[in-house]
């Protein structure tokens, strides 16, 4: 082994890490000031950044790569770009000029398509509606209180004379037509 | 992406205010044809009373309402066996 790397001696153990960002250049600018201030009251700091100038470039060097290496890269990479190229489906060389506007134009029917069923959709409702009941407005159609009310009207009709007649102690009646409306829905 | 998320909140709005449209005349959708006509039957005679007596059925109705469940189902089925044996 001749290049054999001698030992780096010591820094100050608080400067060490920071000494290696320093050398490095990636410490900030107080850092930076702090560091330089000490160096030059510390020789033995300025010692070690001198040796991490001398001892860092050996262990990592440069790889010598020869000519043929990179034209043997360059080679493959072409090779494979063109693979790639060929191995791309027909359609999706087709539909490349219109990648900037197909996705937009896309969402826009579909929203458009959707908008249509759903009126036709409703159309189709308020028909059904209409043929099962010409008189019956559409404001009551769609409150199910209101349709629970007229399903109930015959015993709201007949409501007090069925509480008379139950064991239950009756509510007071509001009204005096009670009986003979309940009379005449019983009937 | 940003440009989307308007969009998405239209459409959102679009389809929750059609769904409740839809909802809301599904309960009629869902009655059954004898339930249906009796509704309508129910309504063209509702539409003849006089306002008082009108008043008076909106009356019974909130009344009808504040029953207990058992009560009401106790009326009922007292008003069925009436329908079925009137004597």
């Amino acid at each position: 082994m001749k290049n054999r790397v001698a030992p780096l001696e010591g820094a100050c153990k608080d400067y060490e890490e920071d000494l290696v960002l320093y050398y490095y250049g990636d410490c900030g600018a107080a850092e930076r000031a702090t560091i330089e201030k000490h160096l030059v009251q510390c020789l033995r700091c300025g010692k070690f950044v001198d040796d991490l100038g001398r001892v860092l470039p050996q262990m990592a060097p440069k790889p010598e790569l020869p000519q043929a290496f990179w034209d043997s890269y360059f080679r493959e990479t072409m090779a494979k770009l063109e693979e790639q190229t060929e191995r791309q489906s027909w359609w999706r060389r087709w539909l490349a000029p219109m990648n900037g506007w197909l996705v937009p134009a896309f969402g826009t029917a579909a929203v458009a398509v959707l908008a249509i069923v759903l009126v036709l959709e409703k159309r189709e409702v308020a028909t059904t509606i209409d043929a099962a009941s010409s008189t019956i407005p559409a404001e009551v159609l769609v409150d199910s209180n209101q349709l629970e009310f007229f399903k109930s009207l015959d015993i709201l009709e007949s409501l007090s004379t069925l509480e008379a007649q139950d064991s239950v102690k009756p509510e007071p009646k509001t009204s005096l037509i009670d009986d003979r409306r309940g009379a005449r829905a019983l009937a | 992406m940003k440009t989307y998320k308007p969009l998405l909140a239209i459409i959102g709005m679009f389809l929750l205010l059609e769904s409740s449209a839809l909802a809301a005349s599904d309960d009629w959708r869902k009655l059954n044809p004898k339930e249906k006509d009796k509704i309508r039957r129910n309504y063209e005679r509702w539409e003849k009373l006089p306002p008082q007596d009108k008043e008076h059925l909106r009356e019974e109705w909130d009344r009808w309402n504040r029953m207990p469940q058992d009560q009401r189902d106790r009326l009922k089925q007292r008003f069925n066996d009436h329908r079925r044996n009137p004597d």
